[in-house]
């Protein structure tokens, strides 16, 4: 039993290894979010810059 | 086309065919042919989801949509990235512990076996709706442009798709669409260039934006909210991440991509690959299609871009006269352009761009009088007309070889999730539970072919009627899609609500977005967030109501 749960574990690890950047997953997805805002941002002033 | 557009074109597919099957080699059991073994690295699987949404559409229907109605449909995408953060939190780690071949199936681990029934039931409908599309959408343009049959062109599409799918599974899919990708964007980058190239000498390309700018075609943000309007900040952020949150998180032939991956780890990498290459691939995309209007400002276009639907017009009676009105308004619309071009800023600049404008009018009165003579709209034929018209030999081979497959793209990715669903949810599930492995891969590889077959049938019955194609995909999809997100929210956040309740809501949710869609003219991307209000909110009166009892001794999340 001890030894299935070990098992269950090193799967589990495996499963849920750390983004390759960063160091945590809350923290990539934080990225991602401030990304889409400055690309939204950037989108709306070439909209700006370049209306008739 | 030119001999050598025809060499490419043949040594394209056939590469791709092969590199396929090559790549799918050693699929021999059920998890090596639906999953890969769970052996897929991140890149792969994020290329893979990109080459699928960038199918042909992309080429055919994007990039004329900007042409004519400008660069707004990039904010359908601002939703995806939240959705892909969403996703990567819930849905993956879940469906990784669960260790299930279909999200369908975590469905009757959570509720019962009819919930997953019924939303299996939606799925194949949906996506079987949607192959269809797929197919036959593609293989009209290209039928028309190379002068081909209809029928053979969806042959040969079908075909190729079905030989490859059906022999290396999910693993020949997949490493075809990452080949296919990095051609993709060779072929994009390559037509931007030579569209920029071919504008007059004394036309810069900052001269080019400005002027798409002056046009209207670079309205990339729209903050203005309005219920009805498809395209604004708004309905992208909020329809559109329910949108992408119910194609990436419910629709099996993308949960199934990032099934394949090796660990949670890959497959998040892979969803958020795509939260972040996406909107600005996607903007890319339409910016060509600003600039190819640029480049018609100079260039007189034809009246219309559809080569069949233009030699039906020529035989009107009324054909001369609109011509002639179209060609008057072309010379005014191209002197307001060079003085747009030369203007400053100031008063000058504004007259010359009322003067655009007002030509740009008369154009479109002339374009529109035609399109009443025609049976169908020309948006799909703008690119493929300049690829055809104006890029060089062997270019033009390449290009028409990558939407050739870039449409397998999608079918393929299609077909083997219709597949796995079929065999998995409802042939094991319901039919032979016991059966061996061997006997399941037969069964997978039948019926690839037979939705293979399905989606050509599809195709040829239904092949007119389509608008332009990417909105046709996306509102079959958003049909269906609110009550698909609206079950698995309950299935993952939910714990108070039982299965009846899942059931019901779903029947419900299914309901109010077929009464929006026929009795309002609510934009189509607010579908899927009724339908998955609707559901959640009578899933939990239900439970509330009368599976209070029931609900607490549910089962717990993700198990």
């Amino acid at each position: 039993m001890e030894r299935h749960s070990a098992v269950n574990d090193e799967q589990r690890q495996i499963l849920d290894e750390p983004p390759p950047v960063l160091g945590s997953w809350p923290r990539v997805y934080l990225f991602v979010v401030c990304y889409l805002a400055a690309l939204i941002t950037l989108f709306y002033l070439f909209t700006a810059h370049f209306a008739p | 086309m030119k001999p050598l557009d025809w060499v490419v074109l043949t040594g394209w597919l056939i590469f791709l065919v092969c590199y396929g099957l090559w790549r799918g080699r050693g699929s021999n059991t059920v998890n090596q042919f639906l999953l890969a073994g769970k052996t897929m690295p991140w890149y792969a699987m994020g290329l893979s989801i990109m080459a699928t949404q960038a199918s042909a559409i992309t080429f055919i229907s994007t990039t004329g949509q900007s042409y004519i109605d400008g660069m707004r449909f990039v904010q359908f995408y601002f939703g995806l990235p939240l959705a892909m953060v969403i996703l990567s939190a819930t849905a993956v780690p879940i469906f990784h512990r669960a260790n299930v071949y279909t999200a369908y199936e975590y469905l009757e681990k959570r509720f019962d076996a009819k919930t997953r029934a019924l939303v299996t039931a939606v799925f194949l409908i949906q996506r079987g709706l949607g192959s269809g599309v797929a197919l036959s959408a593609p293989a009209i343009v290209l039928s028309v442009i190379l002068g081909w049959p209809f029928q053979v062109t969806l042959l040969i599409m079908g075909g190729l798709v079905i030989l490859y799918t059906a022999s290396g599974g999910i693993k020949a899919v997949t490493w075809a669409d990452v080949q296919q990708m990095a051609v993709i964007m060779g072929a994009l980058i390559l037509s931007l260039i030579i569209a920029v190239r071919l504008l007059p000498p004394d036309v810069s390309f900052l001269d080019a934006v400005r002027l798409a700018g002056a046009a209207g075609r670079l309205n990339a943000v729209d903050l203005h909210f309005d219920w009805n309007n498809r395209y604004n900040l708004w309905s992208g952020l909020i329809g559109g991440m329910f949108l992408m949150l119910a194609y990436f998180g419910c629709d099996q032939s993308q949960v199934q991509r990032y099934l394949t991956g090796r660990s949670i780890g890959q497959s998040r990498l892979s969803l958020l690959f795509n939260a972040t290459a996406k909107v600005p691939v996607q903007f890319f995309i339409l910016f060509i299609g600003a600039i190819i209007f640029v480049f018609f400002l100079f260039e007189r276009p034809p009246l219309l871009f559809h080569p069949v639907e233009m030699n039906r017009v020529e035989q009107s009676p009324d054909y001369p006269a609109i011509q002639a009105k179209f060609n008057q308004a072309f010379d005014q619309r191209q002197a307001a352009a060079r003085h747009l071009k030369d203007a400053g800023d100031g008063m000058s600049r504004q007259a010359a761009i009322a003067e655009f404008h007002s030509a740009q009018k008369d154009l479109d009165c002339a374009h529109r009088e035609a399109l009443k003579l025609a049976k169908e709209n020309d948006t799909n034929y703008i690119f493929l007309s300049f690829v055809t018209h104006y890029l060089p030999t062997g270019v033009v081979g390449l290009v028409i070889g990558v939407i050739f497959t870039a449409a397998m793209s999608a079918i393929s990715g299609e077909i083997n999730s219709l597949a796995t669903v079929s065999v998995i949810d409802i042939y094991r599930r319901h039919f032979q539970p016991a059966a061996s492995d061997r006997h399941y891969l037969r069964a997978s590889r039948f019926a690839t072919v037979f939705w293979g077959a399905y989606a050509i049938a599809f195709a040829s019955i239904f092949a007119r009627g389509f608008g332009a194609l990417i909105e046709a995909v996306n509102q079959v999809g958003s049909l269906f899609y609110g009550g698909l997100l609206g079950v698995f929210i309950l299935a993952f956040f939910l714990k108070s609500v039982g299965s009846n309740g899942a059931f019901f809501g779903v029947l419900a949710g299914e309901a109010a977005i077929f009464c929006t869609a026929a009795f309002t003219s609510v934009a189509f991307l607010w579908y899927n967030v009724i339908g998955c209000l609707v559901v959640i909110t009578v899933a939990l009166i239900i439970s509330y109501a009368f599976e209070r009892d029931r609900a607490q001794t549910g089962r717990p999340l993700g198990s």
